[in-house]
């Protein structure tokens, strides 16, 4: 499991690890029952202080997304298929969250940010 | 528990100029703080006071609750320390100055210690003149940490060590913390090693603490404003909020740093100073801190 992390970005640590695994469950790379690095490990491999990581796995498990049994290592939770879709939303939203900040700064009107989003999806697919 | 309790530190060395003018640090058991400041600000003076080396002129110093000043052995037992100008004695070798160590401390950690020397890829037979600034600084490291510490005080422990040494420094500091819940102190210019190891940020300015929170609420909970010149006062008139912790005068706009979110910031800045086309952002710690650093206050 790919997870990377820019300390100097301004957003938490403990939040970049947490997207990241949410991202990756949404996009199936993290399937249910997969097994997550323990903290001591990712947080060595991160140089980052273990409790960031331990604070990471435990709002993940405090919102369903990791389950943790006693003496077993943390693996994703099953979820409804429902939950995944939703799952999938949030995490659109999340990447959003800036542009939105940007939109408001900006004073674009909703209408024409939503247009901006609209033509940007559609050249993507063009290119893809 | 605090593991150390600084309250309202004065120390200065010339009549009339503290350097330390009323600080107060409390550290709990297994918590990292990152002291911040720039040259002079203080740290390595706090740093000394909480290891008995430099008294302090008013205020009071407990470790473990103990005076590290009337019974520096009990503290130092349980007190790991490296700084960037610790002399190790030059003509030991690395086995000697191990030994050293090793006989000083019932709580030496042979284990770790073996550890340790292999993954510093340590030679035992060199004397420690003849090593370079990394291989000593990670012979200190190792003799810090080695006695399992219940604090750790690192005073610019990377000062002068190349990236990867950096690292290898901070990932073994790192297995010391889960390992033993050591609890940390540690200054250093490198913001981005901060970030990564400090839950909780402390940032010594004029003389005071400016900044004493958890490095989340720093990256969430602060922003920079970047507000237009116009009109006149732009900056006086941020410095007269409570809220900001400081301006500087760029070129392209007046950069001031909030103790509120971008969005809370963005209002108050509209309220206050009707400017409603001021640009308002989290950012990094070395970022936020050249803006307080170089701006005034």
């Amino acid at each position: 499991m790919l997870i990377v992390v820019d300390p100097s970005s301004g957003v938490p640590v403990f939040r970049q690890v947490m997207d990241q695994v949410r991202f990756h469950i949404a996009s199936g790379l993290l399937q249910a029952g997969d097994e997550l690095p323990p903290t001591r490990s990712l947080s060595a491999e991160l140089g980052v202080n273990p409790m960031t990581i331990s604070k990471a796995y435990n709002l993940l498990e405090r919102d369903g997304v990791l389950d943790r049994r006693p003496g077993r290592p943390l693996v994703v939770a099953e979820m409804e298929p429902a939950d995944l879709d939703l799952e999938k939303v949030n995490q659109l939203q999340s990447a959003l969250g800036e542009a939105v900040r940007a939109a408001r700064q900006l004073d674009i009107d909703p209408e024409e940010a939503l247009q901006i989003f609209g033509d940007l999806l559609e050249n993507e697919e063009k290119e893809d | 528990m605090n593991v150390l309790a600084l309250s309202d530190i004065h120390r200065s060395f010339h009549p009339g100029v503290p350097v330390l003018n009323g600080v107060d640090l409390g550290v709990d058991a297994g918590e990292v703080v990152g002291l911040l400041g720039r040259n002079g600000a203080g740290k390595t003076t706090l740093i000394h006071i909480a290891m008995g080396m430099l008294q302090q002129h008013e205020g009071t110093v407990e470790v473990f609750g103990l005076d590290p000043h009337r019974q520096p052995v009990e503290v130092k037992r349980r007190v790991g320390f490296v700084s960037e100008n610790q002399n190790l004695p030059a003509f030991l070798r690395v086995r000697e100055v191990i030994e050293l160590h090793r006989g000083l401390f019932d709580s030496w950690d042979d284990d770790m210690a073996q550890r340790l020397i292999e993954r510093f890829e340590l030679r035992m037979g060199a004397r420690i003149k003849t090593l370079s600034k990394g291989q000593a600084r990670q012979v200190a490291l190792l003799c810090a940490l080695c006695h399992r510490p219940e604090l750790l005080l690192l005073d610019e422990p990377a000062g002068g060590l190349d990236a990867l040494a950096r690292r290898e420094f901070l990932e073994a500091s790192i297995h010391a913390m889960s390992d033993t819940g050591t609890a940390i102190v540690y200054s250093s210019h490198y913001l981005s090693d901060v970030e990564r190891l400090a839950g909780r940020v402390v940032m010594l300015h004029d003389t005071k603490v400016l900044i004493d929170n958890s490095i989340d609420e720093l990256h969430e909970s602060f922003s920079i404003a970047l507000v237009p010149h116009r009109p006149q006062g732009t900056s006086d008139a941020l410095l007269a909020l409570p809220e900001c912790l400081g301006v500087r005068v760029r070129s392209d706009a007046v950069h001031a740093v909030f103790r509120l979110d971008p969005d809370d910031a963005r209002a108050l800045i509209t309220q206050k100073l009707g400017v409603s086309d001021s640009v308002c952002r989290t950012a990094g710690l070395e970022e936020m801190f050249i803006e307080i650093a170089g701006g005034e206050r």
